[in-house]
């Protein structure tokens, strides 16, 4: 994975929601753990607009999941790392972690 | 569900409207889960706006958008890659189809491009809507047309100023041409039949091949046609007189007589012009040929023939009565009462019989338009062959509609799914009707005396072809498609015998029945053509027409020659009689010759017979055996004032018993009077597609320009040794001259060469009606005989025999074709009776003419039926029944 990395402050944080969340992360469950995690309460579109540019970069993958009562009988669909998506996430944490390393040090 | 908090209808509206089919179902999910969510942390307004203003947010992003990126893409491949696969599953099925399609398609091909040829004659000059040709009509009804023009009508025409262009020619039938060497010794003979004209430097102006290939090799048509003894010949002619060397400035003497010079080279004509010329001697030498008739009036040739090009906007009425007006102040009153001129638009010459052409080819709108409709019931045959075949297939193949349509096929699919497999279907046929097109159309071509070819470069044969894939495709793939589609996935996969029903039993059998109805209108059409051209060719034309009769063409009438030819020839063991006439009594060979008669006090038009003489002597009518009535034969002794008339033209001037005109004189149309010895039985001189010409005959023996000669051929005897014979006969008499001869019979046959082509053509097309049509019963069969297995072996182990199952089977076709015969005989009687108008001899429409080609097609599909019906019907009952 050469050059550089096009991922978004939002896209990276969703990213990681998705990680994070495993195996139940939608649209719902995700703005839900973004308002947990970071206090940000991110619209319902921009989340799905930011997962729908994340699959077409193939950080994650999606499938149709089960349907259930509080969704008035609809499919959600549910979000997966890749491992293309983990192995970015992982390089830019370890590019991040260089970098503050650096700035303790000095 | 009232117990539900509902979000804001229109909000739910608009997401449901816009969203994209595969985001819409997990949007609204989410919204729906977060107004809940809402609903139990705020109040319901405030969810509801909440739900509104994030449908809002969706409305803002791209991706909503946008269409799926994933998914259905690559449909289209599937539908051909599943086409495919259910074609190879039902091979059988499937070859039918092809073959059904191939022969229908081929022969559509086959008969466009020959409509299309025939259309295109002499379309490609300039002027073409605006040429027209003088043509005469002549006699009180106005029932003879030809197309001669005196030769002193035309200079008097120029003065007509709605006339823009004008041309006259001569063609000229058999001419004898020598080859002279450069310093004007004989060389070689030949004959040319056909293509020698007169024409003046203004042909090419007024018919200009602007748009056909041809071109001057050397020489122009304004120069080289000038002068009087110039002579243009085409490229093949050049080639078959001199080889390589150059023909300009070489001479040939044409009828041992007129020498013309070589000034030019054309390219050769096309082959759909009704101007098929090869060599064209200049109008300025026709003083030479014809002298003194030049400023003739009255006589006529029907070689002469005049084109002109009005000006746009031109009343053709007009110009027409401004000739008669000329016309009349010319002749005397009653022919100028008796005899019309005419303009005829160009582009009806080649489709009006009436005038006839110098290709000596016409084609009538209405065979042009039984072509075409042969052209699409063939189509139509082959598509409802196919409509059959896959709407009886559909029940088979319910359960996998049904399943498609479980696993989220919408009925558009499954269209699109079938038209795919017709699409296939038709695309396999096309090209391979196109390689059949391509590998018998050259002989089709020849049968037909055509010169049609298929041209893979034509743009035109692949957008027909585009235009029949497109066709066929839609009308035999679109209503299976969508009766199949409309299935209900329920019935379909629990009950196949439900929707076996809806499959449209009702409409297979109209389809089955149009298809023969068809056939059968066909199959009569060509039983009919048949027999008339069998009458054609048997019928008693009023002389001995089957007798071996070689008739040789004079060049001379050298008197001193000829008699010595003649005995010469009754010397040879092998001929049996020898006559000299001026003309046959009849084939397209013949020469026509007419002038008027009457009785000595005649004087008004109305009195004058119009008849045509020829010359004959003391043997013609022995030879031929023609019968005297009454009177005697002419002998040598006769004057050409001693006449013999035929029972047409004793009736027409008003005699009744034949012995009562014998010793009458006549008074010729202003020339003096004649005298009847004789009356005889009429005869055909022309084709029996018209009446017996009133005929009178004396014994003129400078006018001798046959000689026939009767054979009697010994047993054994070989016929290219008597030609040979006659040949050194020949030669021996008349060194110079090629001998040129015909067989009687073929030169009277030669009068139906074009229906004898025709009806070929329809018995090759009748043929293939027969063929598509049993292939189709043949799947039908094959079809039901499989679905019925189970039936057949029940009723086999209940005691039904062989018979009473193939009966069970064919009951319902042999219903089905003999509803089929009685639609076809009143369409068949229409167009059979119509055609036989056209002919004043024709055969009387039999009962036995439709009974026999219906009894005939029955048969067929009967054999076809019972073929494979028997085949069901001797299979052992527990190969079906032992598995269930």
């Amino acid at each position: 994975m050469s050059g550089r990395i096009y991922l978004g402050e939002l896209e990276e944080l969703i990213l990681l929601m998705v990680a994070l969340i495993d195996k139940e992360a939608y649209g719902v469950s995700i703005t839900a753990a973004l308002e947990a995690q970071t206090g940000r309460v991110i619209s319902i579109s921009a989340v799905h607009a930011a997962l729908h540019r994340l699959e077409e970069k193939g950080f994650v993958k999606s499938k149709m999941g089960g349907a259930s009562m509080e969704r008035g009988g609809r499919r959600k669909r549910l979000f997966q790392i890749t491992a293309y998506g983990r192995q970015t996430l992982e390089e830019l944490r370890d590019v991040r972690n260089m970098i503050w390393t650096q700035i303790l040090n000095t | 569900m009232a117990t539900y908090p509902q979000p804001p209808k229109w909000a739910e509206t608009l997401i449901e409207r816009l969203a994209p089919e595969h985001l819409a179902e997990e949007i609204k999910g989410d919204l729906y889960e977060m107004f809940l969510t809402d609903m139990k942390r705020f109040n319901e307004r405030n969810a509801r706006r909440r739900y509104a203003w994030r449908v809002i947010g969706f409305l803002g992003k791209t991706f909503f958008w946008k269409g799926p990126t994933y998914q259905t893409q690559n449909m289209t491949g599937n539908y051909f890659k599943m086409a495919k696969r259910s074609l190879l599953a039902n091979k059988g099925t499937t070859t039918i189809n092809v073959l059904g399609l191939v022969i229908g398609i081929a022969s559509a091909l086959a008969i466009i491009s020959i409509i299309r040829f025939e259309l295109s004659f002499d379309t490609f000059h300039t002027d073409h809507q605006n040429i027209y040709r003088l043509v005469r009509v002549s006699g009180a009804d106005l029932s003879e047309f030809r197309t001669g023009v005196p030769y002193a009508i035309t200079p008097a025409m120029k003065d007509i100023s709605s006339i823009k262009k004008m041309t006259k020619l001569e063609y000229l039938r058999g001419a004898s041409v020598d080859v002279l060497s450069a310093d004007g010794k004989f060389e070689r003979q030949f004959i040319e039949e056909e293509g020698v004209v007169t024409v003046e430097p203004e042909f090419f102006d007024v018919i200009d091949f602007a748009g056909s290939p041809i071109k001057w090799i050397s020489g122009d048509p304004k120069t080289s046609l000038r002068e009087p003894s110039s002579l243009v010949i085409t490229r093949t002619v050049a080639k078959k007189y001199f080889g390589d060397e150059s023909p300009i400035g070489r001479t040939l003497r044409f009828q041992k007589v007129f020498d013309f010079k070589i000034t030019g080279v054309i390219e050769d004509f096309p082959s759909n012009t009704d101007f098929p010329f090869r060599m064209l001697v200049s109008y300025a030498s026709m003083p030479l040929l014809f002298k003194d008739r030049m400023s003739d009036w009255v006589s006529v040739n029907d070689g002469h023939a005049v084109y002109v090009v009005l000006h746009d906007g031109v009343e053709v009425k007009d110009v027409e009565a401004q000739i008669a007006k000329i016309h009349a102040a010319n002749v005397g009153k009653d022919l100028a009462e008796y005899r019309h001129y005419f303009l005829q638009p160009l582009r009806e010459v080649h489709f009006d019989p009436k005038f006839g052409t110098f290709s000596r080819r016409t084609i009538t709108h209405e065979t042009i338009l039984a072509l075409k409709l042969i052209v699409l019931c063939l189509l139509a045959v082959g598509c409802i062959n196919y409509v059959n075949l896959s709407t009886a297939h559909s029940t088979m193949r319910s359960k996998e509609i049904g399943m498609r349509k479980i696993m989220g096929s919408t009925q558009g699919n499954l269209i699109l799914q079938f038209l795919a497999e017709t699409l296939i279907i038709v695309l396999v046929a096309s090209f391979a009707a196109l390689g059949l097109v391509a590998v018998f159309m050259p002989s089709l071509a020849a049968m037909l005396g055509l010169q049609v070819s298929i041209n893979f470069s034509d743009p035109f044969l692949w957008i027909t072809l585009a235009l029949i894939i497109a066709i066929v495709t839609i009308s035999a793939g679109l209503y299976p498609a969508l009766l199949i589609s409309r299935f209900n996935p329920l019935t379909a996969i629990k009950n196949r015998f439900a929707a076996g029903r809806v499959a449209g039993i009702s409409l297979r059998k109209t389809l089955v029945v149009f298809q023969f109805t068809a056939t059968q209108v066909l199959a009569v059409a060509t039983f009919i053509v048949v027999a008339q051209m069998d009458f054609f060719r048997n019928v008693d034309m009023g002389f001995d027409r089957n007798a071996a009769v070689v008739t040789i063409r004079l060049l001379n009438n050298d008197q001193a020659s000829l008699s010595s030819f003649e005995s010469e020839l009754r010397r040879l063991p092998f001929v049996e009689n020898v006559a000299k006439s001026f003309t046959l009594p009849s084939g397209v060979d013949r020469n026509r010759n007419s002038r008027n008669i009457g009785k000595p006090e005649a004087n008004d038009v109305q009195d004058f017979q119009n008849y045509e003489y020829s010359a004959i002597d003391e043997n013609f009518l022995d030879l031929y055996g023609i019968r005297l009535i009454a009177g005697r034969n002419l002998t040598p002794a006769d004057s050409s004032k001693n006449i013999l008339v035929n029972e047409a033209l004793m009736k027409n001037l008003g005699y009744t018993n034949p012995q009562d005109i014998v010793g009458a004189e006549l008074k010729l149309g202003g020339d003096g009077l004649v005298h009847v010895v004789g009356v005889i039985n009429d005869y055909y001189g022309n084709s029996l597609k018209e009446r017996v010409d009133n005929i009178a005959l004396d014994a003129n023996a400078d006018r001798y320009r046959q000689v026939s000669v009767r054979l009697n051929l010994a047993a054994g005897q070989n016929m290219t040794d008597v030609l040979t014979q006659l040949e050194q006969t020949w030669k021996s008499i008349y060194p110079e001259h090629v001998f040129q001869f015909r067989f009687l019979d073929d030169n009277i046959a030669m009068f139906y060469e074009q229906e004898l082509k025709y009806s070929r053509l329809f018995q090759v097309f009748s043929t293939m009606f027969v063929l598509i049509g049993c292939l189709g019963l043949y799947g039908l069969i094959t079809f039901v005989a499989n679905r019925k297995g189970k039936e057949i072996a029940v009723r086999k182990t209940l005691g039904a025999s062989v018979a009473n199952i193939i009966v069970m089977f064919s009951r319902e076709y042999i219903v089905l074709i003999t509803v089929s015969f009685a639609l076809a005989v009143p369409i068949a009687w229409y167009g059979v009776n119509e055609w036989l108008m056209n002919f004043e001899n024709h055969i009387d429409v039999q009962w036995w003419l439709f009974a026999a080609p219906g009894a005939i097609v029955l048969a067929i599909a009967l054999a076809v039926v019972c073929m494979k019906s028997f085949n069901a019907a001797i299979a052992n009952p527990v190969d079906k029944l032992r598995n269930e």
